[in-house]
């Protein structure tokens, strides 16, 4: 199998109207956003696009319709993640059949399983396509179940279609361990880094990213990817921080902090659909004047 | 002395004797060797080198003995944390008496403090002497260690004019450049030394080192490793981090054990681990043997005092 990498990967959210249906118009002009302003690929729904929150019809549904919209412009990855295996199998069927060019999965969350349980769930998601598979690993604060090296290595073994680790734990001992563990069995092993955190995940031998922050900076985003894949990482660490601090802001606020934040922008995507709080107009209010005292921004795209 | 603070620091090890009493001699040579092979300072005792099962007695003469054998050919630092404030107070006292160059200091273990306790627990170490200051960054998952975030760094900048730098075991993208952003920013010298040499992550975002764990083992890789990161050599570096991410996935189980029994084996007999810690059987040595060859330390590396 040639080696697939995805390069920057925008993962975009997922709008919402007022009655919490997908507003897919706007998804539509969000997915053109984003091919727009330097997505070499999407990832569609991460976290970030309220996945858990969307019905099994609608997961489907959405990634069909991105598939439609993208028209093959860029690769579509599908986010393929269940707490129950043969649920995530079934969706990762689906995906190949609508057209994803790959699937990204996470370990199952909610069981607290062991190590030996999470390989065989990891190994059976991805061995229902033949498609590149990667794995994500979630945040180190994240209720989910980590993903260890040891979890990687054994996954590896198992699975000819495991092209990467796709990691938004920013931990650097699992990055490292990873990535050169992982390529003494297959040298073609990525680690893209989950976050825009770019900087440490590139020169510890990272390539590619899936970006959050991109439906809100595109440009920085795309200025600290470029100076990751020519090697000036030291050059890279200003708008790192940049990226760092916005993070930060949007963070605050938990997933109604993206969505606040490209409102900032001129790109409204709704609220995030219940149980995710939305946010009130106060905090939307200061939220936005923190966006706007954010010198870096200004070169940004404001609306669609 | 003005203190530059960069490059891979050494925290040597205790020695201890057969019946696990300080090995004051050799503790000396640990710490001369360490100078001698390229350290650019000396940090002591550090948990590696199992400062809490360390007397407070213990703790001082170890420290009396770092001053006296580096002799001021590199700066030293007194790490000062203990299970109780008074004790990390006493010694911090005591290693401005004797001369050392600064201390690190944590807030005492093991009660989850709030950011607020963190604050003024620094703040009375810090202010108990006039040494210049580092703080230690322990976070552990789920909100557990001691965490210095960058409200918090940022807060104790603005209060203590002496606090020059933190060594950083985060080793997390997110929580390091909440850190340095803040400190770089508001004093440019900041030294952010990272607390084993997870140094190819932080280097190019601004950390300046670290403190070592494989020094003890692999001194010339270190130096290696740092010239590498000067010169922005990452191809070299990468391969240097690698190779020291092996050693540390080494080491790391019951720290310093193992790290004990791979030095005796190189020549340096630096005794047994204290109790709970469990001492390298000799099973355990002879698969670091291997594994050290196959890394090809054990014939590029130092052997001996």
């Amino acid at each position: 199998m040639a080696t697939f990498k995805p390069g920057l990967v925008h993962t975009p959210v997922t709008p919402f109207k007022r009655d919490h249906g997908i507003d897919f118009d706007t998804y539509g002009k969000l997915l053109e956003f984003h091919l727009r302003h330097g997505a070499d690929a999407l990832a569609l729904p991460l976290p970030q696009g309220e996945d858990l929150s969307l019905t099994d019809a609608e997961l489907r549904t959405l990634l069909e319709f991105a598939v439609k919209q993208v028209k093959g412009r860029v690769p579509v990855l599908a986010h393929v993640n269940d707490a129950g295996t043969g649920i995530a199998v079934e969706r990762a069927r689906h995906a190949e059949a609508a057209g994803a060019a790959a699937i990204v999965s996470h370990p199952p969350y909610f069981w607290h399983p062991k190590a030996n349980m999470v390989v065989e769930h990891i190994v059976q998601v991805g061995a229902a396509t033949r498609l590149p598979f990667f794995i994500c690993s979630p945040p180190v604060e994240d209720v989910g179940t980590p993903l260890t090296t040891e979890i990687t290595l054994q996954v590896l073994e198992r699975l000819d279609n495991l092209a990467g680790v796709v990691d938004a734990s920013m931990d650097w001992v699992f990055m490292a361990e990873a990535i050169s563990l992982a390529r003494n069995t297959r040298a073609e092993f990525q680690l893209l880094p989950g976050t825009d955190y770019m900087v440490s995940a590139g020169v510890l031998g990272g390539a590619g990213a899936f970006s959050p922050l991109s439906g809100v900076a595109p440009k920085l985003v795309r200025e600290v990817y470029d100076l990751c894949a020519k090697q000036q990482f030291t050059q890279a660490r200003k708008a790192q921080e940049d990226i760092a601090a916005l993070h930060h802001l949007v963070k605050r606020a938990g997933f109604a902090g993206l969505k606040g934040a490209m409102r900032a922008m001129g790109r409204d995507c709704g609220q995030p659909r219940p149980p995710v709080r939305a946010l009130g107009e106060i905090e939307y209010g200061k939220l936005a004047q923190e966006i706007g005292a954010m010198d870096f921004l200004r070169a940004e795209p404001r609306g669609w | 002395m003005s203190i530059t603070l960069k490059g891979v620091m050494q925290a040597p090890v205790t020695p201890l004797k057969a019946d696990y009493s300080l090995d004051a001699d050799g503790f000396a040579k640990m710490v001369d060797f360490h100078v001698r092979h390229g350290a650019p300072a000396i940090a002591w005792p550090h948990h590696k080198a199992e400062s809490l099962n360390l007397t407070i007695a213990e703790r001082k003469l170890g420290a009396e003995v770092a001053v006296k054998t580096v002799a001021g050919r590199v700066p030293v630092s007194i790490f000062v944390g203990t299970l109780s404030e008074e004790d990390s107070l006493d010694i911090a006292r005591h290693a401005r008496k004797i001369g050392a160059d600064m201390i690190l200091a944590i807030s005492p273990y093991c009660r989850r403090p709030s950011q607020e306790e963190i604050f003024d627990s620094i703040v009375r170490i810090g202010t108990a002497t006039d040494l210049p200051l580092l703080t230690y960054n322990s976070p552990w998952r789920n909100g557990e260690g001691v965490e210095f975030t960058g409200e918090l760094t940022h807060r104790l900048i603005d209060r203590l004019p002496n606090y020059i730098g933190m060594k950083d075991a985060s080793f997390h993208s997110e929580k390091f450049l909440e850190i340095s952003r803040v400190a770089l920013r508001m004093r440019p010298g900041f030294a952010i030394i990272m607390g084993v040499e997870h140094l190819l992550a932080s280097f190019p975002l601004g950390a300046c080192g670290s403190f070592s764990s494989s020094g003890a083992i692999a001194p010339n890789l270190c130096n290696k490793f740092y010239a590498s990161l000067v010169a922005n050599d990452w191809e070299l570096a990468r391969e240097c981090q690698y190779k020291v991410s092996r050693l540390w996935r080494l080491f790391k189980e019951q720290y310093p054990s193992s790290l004990k029994g791979a030095m005796i084996m190189m020549g340096r007999p630096v005794g047994p681990t204290r109790s709970p810690l469990p001492t390298a059987t000799r099973e355990r040595i002879d698969f670091l043997r291997q594994q050290l060859e196959e890394l090809n330390i054990l014939q590029t590396e130092p052997h001996g005092w």
